[in-house]
């Protein structure tokens, strides 16, 4: 009952939404309903499209609790898109460094230089907030863009493959590849990983006494810290959390599809992550649904740039009339 | 003599979401006349008054004045018709002078110069007719509450209202304060004005009130005049048949059942020469010695503002006091943080539950277990297990009267009353052998008030000990055994239940020390 009753309001969101956007795309000259008939079925009609779909799935997933942990404790990390870049940098670097390294200690050294690259990248921004209390908001967002100038520094320096068109470092070792679910079409283990992560989350917050505590911290920091919580260790803690599991994200890109790094690899992730933590309302167990729908979307609108013209931006339209409607709800419900 | 009644409210009704505040209730004023509005909290009286100053807009029902019909869409409206109303917070601009917070919103005779002796001069004229004297140039800020309340009650006179409405004025008043405040209230009638007294003091309105409505729930409940007046009948009316008066705690006039604290054993707490300084070096407490008994309920009045809240939060770790040394059971705990205090048996009502109780984000359960989610039998290896605090918390909901709809009920969907109710619940839940209390009772209604103090009574028969840091004076007198009188983060005094004496507490709590009163009254 209480399922449906939430649920109703996104389904109404998404039908609204879409019956706002088929105006731009009728403006466009476009047919509207086979507009939509491919972004929502391309995903599903050949093995291909899933595949893909479930590829865009991992880092939205990730990235969207990148933003929803430090939320909980009511913290907001611009960052994700930075860490996500540091920790592929670092997944690279020991990817490179130690090609020759046999996978069964390749491949965990890449994970782990990665998750902790991207935890330290939120470090900065947490430990700032901790003891200078400057806004995570503002330092979280500016590291990204330092984290850009690393990645181009590294994708035209010494690991730079002078064969690629675009600024890019040369192939990790295959020791360090993420071993593959399927091969044809290819999809790795991220996905084992990211949906682990996931599922971790979920019970972090729901079930253990840290969750609560961060959890408290968000509903109200001056509660929870006369009551015996240190509320700016839990401002840290979920900054440096979300900070791994943003780079959890960047290395599932190196080590599971592109097996190498290459700049703008980042693509719009932190953007979507952050409208699908906010569609769902920081719910955790609501983010992979959401990020599944999004990829959906995403998969959908490549295709019908592809085959019709309409330009990939549509959706991006179809997206934010999603959450401002979903945020609309709320509102119309509280009347 | 029938007189007539120059202000007349009928079946007002008002609903705030699903809550019917107001039903159907009628008052009626005269001339001359100090009507006490009386009941407890909820009731609906300040929500009555409100509308009539046109801070609410009533659904239902008409205001006559005058013999008119009156129409009050804000505090415009009321003011122009020479109605005026002192909140329970005072409605002034903190660092402006007296005079400049009076004449405020009026028209002055030089606005071009701002020259207000002419206004200056009509106040001081004020001040003297009614017996309400203050230093017109004095910034409010630095001035102590009591004298802020006359300057508020100046205001509305300044405006030249016909009806005073008066929000609980008592609170945060020494006795002495209070006495006074009737003093010049009875002037302000005498000159055919009329007030309108609303309080939940049972004592006050039959000490001065010529008249005295009891609203309850809502709802009319009597309307009777002092002569026709007795205390009995007022205490039915105020809490209804469902409650046991007998056996209750508020009412009784009969000396608290004593339950000797246990004077040989260790205190339960020891303050030694406890101090504590803002980053400013500004002094909040200062040189605070005193022991609390296994089995004791210490209290601690003062008027707001005075350290209570420093004392709270040094005693329960929330703040590190910067002198001194704080000892529970004789164990040293001056450095421990809250999470390990509250481990060893500290418990805590803070005064603002909204603030720093409260968590409005989250449910009634997960509210309930805040501070104890790291104690048996919620926690183990590290997860917390909701079966079990649903359980508990249902019992505590059944228990406390918590109006909710259940454990996952959002914290924010309760009510005020019900906030403080989670707060108690939390407190005793836990066994404390130290409670630290801090304005326990506020928000709560008759039933409820006396429900805490009846736990409190349970939870001293026990052996544990409380500290009970109250602004309501007569709480303080009806269950503690101690009091001590906190004045600009001083103790001046501690009584033994023995020497309770309103004056002499309301005298400590203006800052005059006990040698003092003795000096003075050896000189009358």
């Amino acid at each position: 009952m209480t399922i449906v009753r939430k649920t109703v309001p996104y389904l109404i969101a998404i039908i609204a939404s879409f019956a706002a956007a088929g105006i731009f795309i009728a403006l466009t000259g476009a047919n509207v309903f086979q507009a939509y008939e491919t972004i929502l079925i391309t995903s599903f009609r050949t093995p291909n499209g899933f595949v893909q779909t479930l590829l865009k799935f991992i880092p939205l997933t990730l990235q969207a609790l990148a933003f929803t942990i430090p939320l909980t404790a009511g913290k907001f990390n611009m960052g994700g898109e930075g860490q996500m870049i540091v920790g592929a940098i670092a997944a690279s670097a020991v990817g490179i460094v130690g090609a020759d390294l046999p996978a069964i200690v390749l491949l965990p050294l890449v994970i782990l230089a990665g998750v902790v690259a991207g935890a330290l990248w939120g470090f900065i921004p947490a430990y700032l907030l901790y003891k200078f209390n400057i806004n995570e908001i503002l330092t979280s967002m500016l590291l990204n863009f330092v984290s850009f100038q690393i990645i181009d520094l590294v994708a035209t320096g010494v690991w730079r493959d002078p064969v690629a068109g675009h600024p890019t470092t040369v192939q990790i070792g295959a020791g360090g590849f993420l071993p593959m679910l399927i091969k044809n079409p290819p999809l790795n283990a991220g996905l084992i990983l990211a949906l682990l992560v996931a599922a971790g989350v979920y019970i972090y917050t729901s079930r253990t006494a840290g969750g609560y505590e961060l959890i408290a911290t968000g509903a109200n920091p001056r509660a929870a810290s006369v009551f015996g919580i240190n509320v700016k260790r839990m401002f840290v803690f979920s900054i440096v959390l979300a900070g791994g599991i943003a780079g959890l994200s960047g290395v599932i890109e190196v080590a599971g599809v592109q097996h190498r790094l290459i700049v703008g690899l980042q693509h719009n992730f932190l953007v979507l992550g952050v409208i699908i933590a906010l569609i769902a309302k920081g719910n955790n167990l609501a983010v992979p649904f959401v990020a599944f729908f999004i990829a959906i979307l995403e998969v959908g609108a490549s295709a019908m740039q592809r085959t019709m013209n309409v330009p990939v931006e549509m959706v991006f339209i179809v997206e934010a009339l999603v959450l401002l409607f979903v945020l609309l709800s709320d509102v119309v419900r509280r009347r | 003599m029938e007189k007539e009644a120059i202000l007349e409210l009928r079946n007002i009704r008002k609903v705030f979401d699903k809550t019917v505040a107001l039903d159907s209730v009628s008052f009626s004023l005269y001339p001359g006349e100090i009507h006490g509005l009386l009941g407890g909290n909820g009731a609906g009286k300040t929500t009555l008054m409100n509308i009539l100053y046109g801070l609410y807009r009533k659904d239902e029902g008409e205001i006559n004045f005058h013999g008119k019909k009156l129409n009050i869409q804000g505090p415009r409206d009321a003011i122009d018709n020479k109605i005026g109303m002192v909140h329970q917070h005072f409605l002034q601009i903190g660092n402006y002078t007296v005079l400049e917070n009076i004449v405020l919103g009026t028209n002055v005779s030089h606005p071009g110069s701002m020259d207000l002796s002419a206004e200056a001069e009509k106040l001081a004229d004020l001040g003297k007719r009614f017996f309400l004297p203050v230093e017109p140039n004095a910034v409010v800020d630095t001035l102590p509450v009591g004298t802020r309340q006359k300057v508020e009650i100046l205001k509305a006179l300044y405006r030249g209202v016909e009806v005073l409405i008066l929000d609980e004025p008592t609170t945060n008043l020494t006795p002495q304060e209070v006495d006074d405040l009737f003093d010049s209230l009875r002037v302000i009638v005498n000159e055919g004005r009329s007030i309108v007294f609303i309080t939940h003091k049972l004592r006050e309105v039959l000490h001065v009130c010529d008249r005295i409505t009891v609203l309850r729930e809502g709802r009319n409940i009597t309307s009777l005049t002092r002569a026709e007046a007795s205390e009995d009948i007022f205490i039915r009316a105020m809490v209804g048949d469902q409650m046991e008066i007998e056996g209750s705690v508020y009412f009784s006039h009969a000396k608290m059942a004593n339950v000797a604290a246990n004077e040989s054993a260790t205190p339960a707490l020891e303050m030694k020469n406890v101090g504590l300084k803002t980053k400013e070096g500004i002094s909040r407490l200062t040189d605070l010695n005193f022991q609390i008994k296994q089995g004791e309920i210490f209290g601690v009045a003062g008027v707001a503002g005075n350290g209570q809240r420093e004392l709270a939060e040094c005693v329960t770790g929330v703040v590190l006091p910067s002198e001194g040394s704080i000892l529970m059971h004789g164990k040293d705990v001056t450095a421990l943080p809250v999470n390990e205090l509250l481990k060893q048996g500290v418990a805590y009502i803070p005064e603002d539950r909204l603030h720093d109780g409260f968590l409005p984000k989250a449910n009634v359960a997960q509210n309930l277990i805040l501070g104890y989610h790291r104690q048996k039998p919620y926690y183990e290896h590290g997860l917390i297990k909701w079966n079990t605090v649903y359980d508990k918390v249902r019992g505590y909901i059944s228990e406390y009267n918590i109006k909710t709809n259940g454990p996952e009920d959002p914290g924010g969907n309760l009510s005020g009353g019900n906030i403080q109710r989670v707060m108690i619940a939390r407190a005793f839940s836990m066994d404390a052998n130290l409670l630290v209390a801090h304005n326990p009772t506020r928000g709560l209604d008759i039933p409820s008030m006396d429900f805490v103090y009846n736990k409190m009574l349970d939870h001293k028969k026990s052996g544990s000990s409380t500290l009970l840091i109250s602004e309501d004076l007569d709480e303080l007198l009806l269950i503690s055994d101690r009091i001590a009188v906190l004045y600009r983060g001083q103790i001046l005094g501690i009584l033994d239940r023995k020497d309770f004496d309103k004056y002499a507490i309301g005298r400590l709590m203006s800052g005059i020390r006990a040698e003092e009163t003795a000096d003075l009254r050896a000189a009358s």
